[in-house]
């Protein structure tokens, strides 16, 4: 909720002319706007153009409204509280701004464009009538002229999202949730057909309805048409990749039921994921006599969480489609555009490693691993690798028949990397992950981090020193700090956690309670291991300890006389005889 | 951690194989490494076993077992004859005759049968000259080498395993390799870890005659009626000299051998140039 409103300064503020106010708006509230989204704001600005008539309904991120008006686009903006909206009014005064509940507004005129890429959650009102989800939809679709599009995202109640929510209480501490925002209501679309044909009923034509992810309120990467569901699509381990990425970023220090990376990986394999995506962004439009501004639309798009940065995948490769609006290089590491080989196919090798140790398969590991090792050698000049290769994770190396390729990477050094620190730090991440997300491997289960990775590096036919581990973690640390960017005192923090990885360590970045339950059983296993190992040592000493005094007791026996030596004779004849 | 991780010079192998600095004096081993061929969890019959501690086996196939037997901590590492093969090529020296290997007991249990009956029909088979290797406690019964010598065979022993530590042959299955690269076949009376290491050598293997019986046999793991059923290939006096190798390979874990480094860290021993 809002502070409470300073008399003085309202009395003092000039009349908002651009601010209509038509019943139901909500007092003493406030909603969220939603994060600047680099995806939702191309496509939606792709839609507008100067002189149409735009309907943006509910909260939105203000770069989505000023990027519209300011393509020459005529824009109104609707919002249930009259504090967003005065807020919306002052801050955009060249578009209207409509305060309400959404069943209240007469939308009889109709627009070019209608946008709801905050879904239909936040149109009711908490005054007067609520208006069902199918009721919001029709509306919605109504408001579209005959030569109009709607720009509709909606959430997937069946999504990774809600499937792993781990919220206590959440429901009685929003207060938005004054009925359940989770549409527990018949009419309330629960799958991407239901939705479409609901649309298709209201009279709109179904241009593109892309599975969005990994949230409907932060889409990074939208999957549809062809590419969806197709799993012998040569883009797969390249979606692999690029959903990992963005659902460790969205779900990063978040504590989750289970991680979403699993159920949404599985998904993807299955063909699935249109099922567990976050939710579903539609573009449709009113059959009429003018054709929509566009009819095409590209199967896969994804975004970056950190800018503008938006770009495509076609069957020519990857194409920018809005570039990086932010600095390039950060800490001696230069971020990178566009992926390098989205289709090459193959499969991705951390999902084959992670394969293979549950598997028990050390020979094709073994295999696979010194693969990946002579891959690099051949990057390295002067025993130096530079370029994407220097920095990509295991799960951004797809094994191509030609090969291993690196699929996905964000980040290149500035400076080269020596090729033993870019081989240790891959594969201690991925000891990292295995020890972290509880995934079984075939080596001791008592084994840290550090101990897996000396594994590994051998298994490549190399020895792991102690200052190349620690070269390795601190590139990792100023990778992550990069990426996700973190302060001096969080990366110190995350140092700390990454060298401390040993059996029973929790993940690290997503906190799934699957994931730490996992983590307790291990510390368990530990803890009573090194008890009983404890034990058995106490025991071991006492016996090393008899057997010490025995042997001195017998050398010093020899050492001395005959007569000793004759007395050793003696005993060993004793021992025969009663045998 | 147990002392039967040092019988035959097994540890003192692995170590050679380590580049451990002293490899006659090997490390502790932290954990438990399987001492024989086993058709059961990998650890020997009442070894007294501290909870949680890795279980290190010779092959994926015991593994497995292994953890169908409640061990949640078993690491194969391969058998350490199969080291011990890897690190000493065959000098080509012509291999003639046949060594024989009596199925033995061992300290807390013997066997009971008829060496002579056995004697005779293993002249009866083999061609060239024949060597029997007895077991350490039956090498030292004066009856029954002289059995094998009045039947004229060569009688050897490859030496005493050791007990807590102490006593222990280092060179026990040095000497073994050696002698069964002199022979052109291994033969025994039931299958054992001998006839497995003669296949691995590339000799030709048999397993005939009264498989004789042992005091108080233990039948959890099915006993001697199970090698018959499960591994048939290495049964006759004549068998396919292939099939057994690559039975070979698999018990003995020879395509799952680690390197050296990552051995190291498998037995918890320090990495090169560490103490």
């Amino acid at each position: 909720m809002p502070d409470r409103p300073d008399m003085a300064a309202a009395l003092a503020a000039p009349p908002l002319t651009n601010l209509t106010r038509f019943g139901g708006e909500m007092f003493n509230w406030s909603d969220t706007r939603g994060r600047r989204n680099a995806l939702l704001t191309h496509l939606i600005v792709e839609l507008g153009g100067p002189g149409r008539t735009v309907l943006v309904a509910g909260p939105h991120p203000d770069e989505v409204v000023a990027a519209l008006a300011a393509g020459g686009a005529e824009v109104t903006w609707l919002l249930r509280s009259l504090a967003d909206a005065e807020q919306a009014a002052r801050t955009h005064p060249t578009i209207s701004v409509l305060a309400g509940a959404f069943g209240k507004v007469d939308l009889t005129t109709g627009f070019d464009l209608v946008v709801a890429a905050d879904g239909i959650q936040r149109l009711n009102s908490a005054e007067g009538d609520q208006l069902s989800a199918g009721e919001l939809l029709d509306r919605l679709a109504q408001a579209v002229r005959p030569d109009g599009a709607l720009v509709l995202m909606h959430d997937n109640q069946l999504g990774a999202h809600h499937t792993v929510r781990l919220e206590p209480g959440r429901r009685q501490r929003d207060d938005a949730a004054w009925y359940p925002s989770d549409g527990q209501v018949a009419d309330n679309p629960a799958a991407r057909e239901q939705l479409t044909a609901r649309l298709t009923e209201a009279g709109l034509v179904v241009d593109v309805a892309y599975a969005a992810f990994p949230e409907p309120a932060t889409p990074a990467v939208l999957i549809g048409g062809d590419a969806l569901g197709d799993v012998a699509s040569p883009l797969r381990p390249w979606l692999q990749s690029v959903l990992e990425q963005a659902y460790t970023t969205a779900f990063r220090n978040r504590p989750v039921l289970s991680d979403p990376r699993r159920l949404v990986g599985r998904a993807l394999r299955a063909g699935a994921e249109d099922t567990v995506a976050g939710g579903w962004l539609v573009i449709a439009r009113a059959p009429g006599d003018v054709p929509a501004a566009r009819t095409t639309w590209h199967d896969v798009l994804v975004g970056d969480v950190h800018g503008a940065f938006t770009y495509t995948v076609t069957a020519d490769g990857p194409k920018v489609l809005v570039p990086h609006d932010g600095p390039m290089e950060r800490e001696g590491l230069r971020r990178l555009d566009v992926p390098v080989a989205p289709h090459t196919g193959g499969y991705l090798l951390e999902q084959r490693l992670l394969e293979l140790c549950a598997a028990a398969d050390v020979r094709r590991l073994r295999q696979e691993i010194a693969q990946y090792e002579s891959w690099l050698a051949t990057h390295a000049r002067d025993g130096l690798v530079d370029g994407p290769v220097a920095l990509a994770d295991l799960s951004g190396v797809a094994i191509t028949p030609a090969g291993p390729t690196v699929l996905a990477a964000r980040w290149e050094p500035v400076e080269a990397v020596p090729v033993e620190i870019v081989l240790v730090r891959a594969l201690w991440q991925f000891a990292v992950r295995l020890i972290t997300w509880g995934r079984p491997h075939p080596w001791p289960v008592t084994a840290s981090a550090a101990d897996l990775a000396a594994i590994l590096v051998g298994m490549a036919g190399r020895s792991l020193a102690d200052e190349e581990l620690r070269a390795a973690i601190d590139l990792q640390v100023v990778l992550d700090g990069a990426e996700f960017g973190l302060t001096q005192g969080e990366r110190q923090a995350h140092k700390l956690a990454l060298l401390a990885v040993q059996p029973g360590t929790a993940p690290l970045d997503v906190a799934g309670y699957e994931e730490l339950t996992e983590a307790l059983w291990r510390q368990r296993y530990q803890a009573s291991h090194l008890l009983a190992m404890m034990e058995w040592t106490e025991q071991i000493i006492r016996s090393r300890d008899s057997a010490l005094s025995k042997m001195d007791f017998e050398l010093q026996l020899l050492r001395r006389s005959w007569s000793g030596r004759g007395l050793m004779l003696a005993k060993k004849a004793y021992k025969k005889v009663r045998k | 951690m147990h002392h039967a991780n040092h019988h035959y010079g097994h540890a003192h192998i692995l170590a050679r194989y380590c580049r451990i600095a002293e490899p006659m004096h090997p490390p502790r081993i932290m954990g438990y490494l399987q001492h024989g061929w086993n058709i059961g969890d990998g650890l020997a019959p009442g070894t007294p076993y501290v909870s949680g501690s890795r279980l290190l086996v010779w092959s994926e196939e015991t593994r497995r077992r292994s953890w169908s037997q409640g061990r949640r901590n078993a690491v194969v590492v391969g058998a350490p004859f199969s080291y011990l093969v890897e690190m000493t090529p065959d000098d080509g020296t012509p291999a003639e005759g046949t060594i024989f290997y009596p199925f033995h007991g061992w300290e807390g249990q013997q066997v009971h049968g008829d060496h002579q009956r056995l004697i005779d029909e293993v002249r009866a088979t083999e061609i060239g000259p024949i060597t029997a290797c007895l077991y350490w406690n039956e090498y030292r019964m004066r009856a029954v080498r002289a059995l094998y010598e009045k039947a004229g065979f060569r009688v050897i022993c490859h030496g005493y395993r050791g007990f807590w530590w102490r006593d222990h042959n280092r060179d026990f299955l040095v000497n073994q390799l050696a002698e069964l690269r002199r022979h052109k076949r291994v033969v025994s009376n039931r299958l054992c870890s001998a006839i497995w290491y003669g296949a691995l050598a590339g000799r030709e293997v048999a397993v005939y005659g009264d498989p004789m019986v042992l005091d108080n046999a233990d039948m959890t793991f099915g006993g001697e009626p199970r090698l018959h059923r499960q591994w048939p290939e290495v049964y006759g006096r004549q068998t396919d000299y292939d099939a057994c190798h690559q039975l070979a390979r698999v018990q003995l874990g020879a395509d799952e051998l680690a390197g050296p480094d990552e051995l190291r860290k498998l037995l918890g021993w320090p990495k090169e140039g560490y103490v």
